[in-house]
């Protein structure tokens, strides 16, 4: 067991570290953000229901989902292109267990965008972003985080597997932005979309963080969320980590662990 | 016990050329290889582009499942037992890439070290160990982007001993290398077959393997085709010379008149620049050299040496050719 969870930390330190120096992960969690955040700031802020944590809360899932979305749909491959999946593959250890220390590197890199949305409401605008239930928004967001983990996790063996589901991937970073609610209620949204939000984890993290930070839900209310996202996050990691063999025996058997 | 067995392997490639009119095509990479390499022995694999060593190299370290035939690395099979095949075996692929660029030297090999499961405890020491090893000592905190080719390759062979592997897979490991970096690369195999590793390489380098390893295995076309010292296999071209010519301007009809000539036993030319150098080897030595540059019509000779057939020779008669 420790040596697993000195595997995950050394994993996820040497991701952190390789995203701190990638541009394009940079613009995921920090200027796209940045980016949505100002412009919401100033679309809502003369509205007499405008809320400023909303925007803040929301702008950070942005960034998180983002930066998950790009990270988990690509780490594999970018190990590839690297030419270390192949060192990585023929160590005696699980690729499942040095990915799941990849994504947490990339989830503690995506809380960037939550420190820069804080910066931007408070700094920037001027606002009190006084959070109504700090306990419930910190368990909140540990929820979120695993479930968006998982969720990450799916992706990664998804996106090998199957290249047109890899490219499909790509292309859900802004639909789930509104299906998930970050920045608007999914009510404002057609009816029939709703049941998609609902099996959506970015859906539950955004009602649970939402709910925490201005103070909406109730125990019950906060534990529901938590209930869906425990729920979305174990069904996502189930199946990774079953993909997550498949990848490794097609792979040995395609011959795609190296580009050639 | 053998340190490596393969029984009959073979191993066929799926690929599709074509856009809108796809065409499934079959390549061969293995074609019923067997093997064995003993325990501490240093064996070469030697083959042209495409002969299949890396695919071997590459089933023998888990990365690919032969396509039917068995093949086993101490004593375990390579499909069925994978996991303890890894703990067992280092591997070194020639080339920069298989690095964490942004890290350190020491980073990488802290890293691997953690993956390997090398004891906690162990891995500050036994990182030390290998820098000293390898000549990396001096630049081991600096980000691996800044390293030469030669450093890169020598951080790889690092990577590859954290674990003290029983066996160790070098493919093309001196590939690309400045002649004082290959010669260092060497010095450190051989230190490592001294201290009992079982190592495997592959190389381009006939000389390389000459010079290191204790047998030879050549494959061709997936097929192996000679195995044994490179004593044994020079003694294949015992009763050949190599007159080699310096020529400017040989055309394709002057080569195929060579190679028609009932006293010459193969042709092979290099480019070099503007010249060509024809290595011709021939029973008949000496008494070659005029008939040659007769055949050799209108183009410009140059330097011609007259020589004792080496393992190179050896390598391409059995093949036919050179890369």
């Amino acid at each position: 067991m420790r040596h697993a969870l000195r595997i995950v930390w050394m994993a996820a330190e040497v991701q952190a570290r390789e995203l701190a120096v990638s541009g394009f992960m940079l613009f995921a969690a920090v200027f796209q953000p940045f980016f949505i955040g100002v412009t919401a700031m100033f679309m809502l802020r003369h509205r007499p229901d405008f809320d400023p944590v909303y925007v803040i809360v929301g702008t950070a899932l942005t960034g998180l989902w983002s930066t998950l979305l790009f990270s988990g749909s690509g780490v594999i491959n970018h190990e590839r292109w690297m030419g270390t999946l192949e060192l990585l593959a023929a160590s005696p250890t699980s690729l499942f267990l040095i990915f799941s220390g990849k994504l947490i590197g990339t989830l503690v890199f995506s809380l960037l965008s939550l420190v820069l949305s804080y910066a931007i409401g408070a700094l920037l605008f001027g606002y009190d972003v006084t959070i109504a239930d700090p306990l419930g928004f910190v368990v909140s967001m540990l929820f979120a985080l695993v479930s968006l983990w998982a969720l990450g996790m799916l992706f990664a063996p998804l996106g090998i597997l199957w290249r047109t589901v890899g490219r499909f991937l790509t292309g859900i970073e802004y639909p789930v932005y509104a299906l998930a609610g970050f920045l608007f209620p999914i009510l404002l949204l057609p009816v029939w979309s709703i049941p998609i939000s609902y099996a959506l984890s970015p859906y539950w993290a955004a009602e649970a963080l939402h709910g925490a930070s201005r103070g909406e839900l109730d125990l019950a209310g906060l534990a529901r969320t938590w209930l869906f996202l425990a729920i979305t996050g174990a069904v996502a990691i189930v199946a990774a980590y079953r993909l997550f063999g498949v990848v490794l025996v097609r792979a040995r058997r395609a011959g795609t662990l190296a580009l050639s | 016990m053998s340190a490596i067995e393969l029984r009959d392997v073979r191993r066929v490639f799926h690929t599709t050329t074509g856009t809108l009119r796809r065409k499934a095509k079959e390549v061969v990479a293995l074609d019923g290889l067997s093997l064995e390499v003993a325990e501490g022995e240093l064996f070469g694999l030697l083959g042209p582009n495409g002969a299949g060593k890396t695919t071997t190299i590459k089933i023998l370290t888990t990365l690919l499942i032969p396509t039917s035939g068995t093949a086993s690395v101490v004593g375990l099979d390579v499909v069925r037992d994978a996991a303890e095949v890894r703990r067992r075996i280092g591997f070194v692929f020639g080339g920069e890439r298989g690095l964490y660029y942004r890290l350190s030297g020491r980073d990488n090999l802290r890293y691997f070290a953690e993956l390997y499961a090398v004891p906690p405890r162990e891995i500050g020491p036994r990182v030390e160990e290998l820098v000293e090893l390898v000549g990396l000592k001096d630049r081991v905190d600096e980000r691996v982007e800044g390293y030469s080719r030669g450093m890169k390759q020598r951080l790889h062979l690092a990577r590859t001993l954290l674990h003290r592997p029983r066996v160790i897979f070098l493919d093309e490991p001196t590939i690309g290398l400045d002649p004082i970096g290959a010669r260092e690369l060497r010095r450190i195999v051989s230190e490592l077959h001294q201290g009992g590793a079982t190592i495997i390489l592959t190389t381009h380098y006939l000389f390389e393997a000459d010079q290191l390893c204790q047998r030879i295995g050549v494959i061709d076309k997936g097929r192996l085709v000679a195995l044994g010292t490179p004593s044994d296999l020079k003694a294949n071209v015992s009763d050949l010379s190599v007159v080699e010519l310096e020529v400017f301007g040989v055309d394709a009809t002057s080569l195929d008149r060579l190679r028609g000539l009932d006293f010459v036993d193969s042709v092979v030319v290099e480019q070099r620049e503007l010249r060509q150098l024809l290595r011709v080897q021939t029973r008949i030595a000496d008494r070659a050299v005029a008939p040659l540059i007769a055949a050799l019509g209108a183009a410009d000779v140059g330097r011609v040496t007259v020589r004792e057939a080496t393992l190179e020779d050896a390598y391409v008669r059995l093949v036919g050719r050179l890369e």
